[in-house]
């Protein structure tokens, strides 16, 4: 059986619409764990209410927040798998679908950089990245609208043979420059390494990734441990107003680089927007998240 | 934790109201409010001003708020208010001084806060900020009770100025108060000198794993 465009279209309007209206649960978890070792008073109840606010979009089907973004899918491809229709074209129609019959109706976000212009389209939208997955069966589809709030503090920098002391610096600086602005506590996705444009993808990939794996790369789950310690010791706390909750993860990824080294850090705020999916080839629609 | 454990501000507001706030307060808020979170909303507001020419909705010891509100017209011709939400504040930095002394605001409020020339504005006016809860759409429009008005109907929604009547919204938090004290800054300061520490830290278990 191969996969059809009428599935892609409507999944990717599903996606979109589910990762408007409920967080993730392993970050409601972190949420409520981090309300257990919080320190300041108006930290806790801050928390409090994200989870009730959460909560409550989940219960009435309302939106968390009210900037919805600009849609971002990321694509597997299943090398076994087959399409019967156009893909790209479906993920476009898909986009437009949400945007038409979403209830509550949602906000122009998508802006034309030139002129300024809103609306619900615009050129490469939505944002899409494929990558294949060698003999799957199925294609994975995950959805992440992007927002303003984390979206305009994220960094690409690059340095020269940096030591992990120069990128650790860099990442809890870049923190200390967002301070209470970007909704914390956040998610924190560093890509070290690759080329310009595959830094800022493994950036991306890192922030996705769900909570409570340890990185295979020692190194690495070294780093994220550090690092997560020291943001949450700087004090933004939760939205900014004080306490010990300004980070729910750190994530860092790495890729082959030469002696210019890539470091990208990109940034999700305390409702870390994410839904994953997946087709089957025998035409089976599982929700992963 | 329940709504009945804040204090109610009810608008409009008087500078002794706002000047008994201190940061770290939270409460909620009953009346009108008004609110944008447009850029060009902002500099129209700032024309106007400059012009003599009056808002069409008077904010004198009232509120104006960096929330995002999805208003349409309803079938009748009145304005119906879905939703809103905050947005983050500092991109409004280089108008919001002359705004909250210019038109006499009480209440200013979004997230994440206003720079040094606001909070200085705001201790010559008599006027705190309030920090909404960012992604608190669901909770926050449960407190709409009617549109007041929705005024520049030639901006996208959320451009727009509109002013609703409220009863309990929040809890938020006084950020900035009437006296010069700004949490965003004092947390900004603490993390300018807590870097050098947390990245001694991070040297020293660095240093430690990589000997293991």
């Amino acid at each position: 059986m191969a996969i059809t465009s009428e599935q892609i279209r409507n999944l990717t309007a599903d996606l979109y619409e589910w990762s408007l209206k409920k967080i993730p649960e392993d970050t409601k978890q972190a949420l409520a764990s981090a309300g257990g070792r919080e320190r300041s008073a108006v930290g806790r109840k801050t928390l409090s209410m994200m989870i009730k606010s959460a909560d409550a979009a989940e219960r009435n089907g309302g939106l968390v927040c009210s900037d919805v973004g600009i849609p971002v899918y990321s694509i597997k491809i299943g090398t076994r798998v087959q399409f019967d229709g156009p893909v790209k074209q479906a993920i476009v129609d898909g986009f437009a679908l949400l945007a038409a019959r979403i209830d509550p109706p949602i906000l122009k976000m998508v802006t034309n950089p030139l002129t300024h212009e809103r609306s619900h389209q615009g050129r490469d939208i939505p944002i899409v990245s494929f990558d294949l997955i060698d003999e799957a069966d199925y294609i994975d589809i995950t959805c992440s609208p992007k927002a303003m709030g984390t979206g305009r503090w994220e960094t690409l920098e690059t340095f020269v043979y940096p030591t992990l002391d120069t990128i650790e610096r860099h990442v809890l600086d870049t923190v200390i420059r967002v301070g209470s602005q970007a909704c914390p506590p956040m998610v924190v996705g560093v890509g070290i390494g690759g080329t310009f444009d595959h830094a800022a993808r493994i950036a991306k990939e890192a922030v996705l990734r769900p909570f409570g794996q340890t990185n295979p790369e020692p190194l690495l789950a070294g780093m994220e441990q550090r690092l997560l310690d020291a943001i949450n010791g700087l004090g933004f706390g939760p939205m900014g107003t004080g306490g010990d909750s300004t980070a729910m993860a750190v994530h860092i990824n790495y890729a082959g680089s030469h002696g210019f080294v890539p470091i990208a850090v990109s940034l999700n705020c305390w409702i870390n927007r994410r839904t994953r999916a997946r087709i089957h080839a025998d035409g089976r629609v599982e929700r992963i998240e | 934790m329940n709504t009945t454990d804040f204090p109610i501000l009810t608008l409009p507001l008087k500078r002794d109201d706002v000047e008994r706030l201190q940061v770290g307060d939270m409460v909620l808020l009953s009346g009108q409010i008004t609110v944008t979170i447009g850029l060009p909303t902002h500099q129209r507001m700032l024309d106007y001003l400059a012009a003599g020419q009056p808002l069409p909705v008077d904010l004198k010891d009232g509120a104006f708020f960096h929330l995002s509100c999805f208003n349409r017209e309803g079938v009748d011709g009145t304005h119906e208010a879905l939703y809103m939400n905050p947005s983050t504040s500092t991109r409004y930095n280089p108008s919001m001084p002359g705004l909250i002394e210019g038109y006499g605001l009480r209440l200013v409020g979004g997230k994440g806060g206003l720079d040094a020339a606001s909070v200085q504005a705001m201790q010559r006016q008599g006027c705190v900020y309030l920090s909404f809860l960012g992604g608190g759409c669901t909770l926050l429009s449960q407190a709409i009770r009617r549109v007041v008005a929705v005024h520049w109907t030639d901006y996208i929604s959320q451009f727009r100025l509109v002013t609703l009547q409220v009863e309990a919204l929040g809890p938020a938090t006084v950020a900035i108060d009437a006296h010069g004290n700004s949490v965003y800054a004092q947390l900004l300061d603490q993390a300018a000198q807590l870097r050098e520490q947390l990245v001694e830290q991070m040297q020293t278990r660095r240093n430690t794993s990589l000997k293991d």
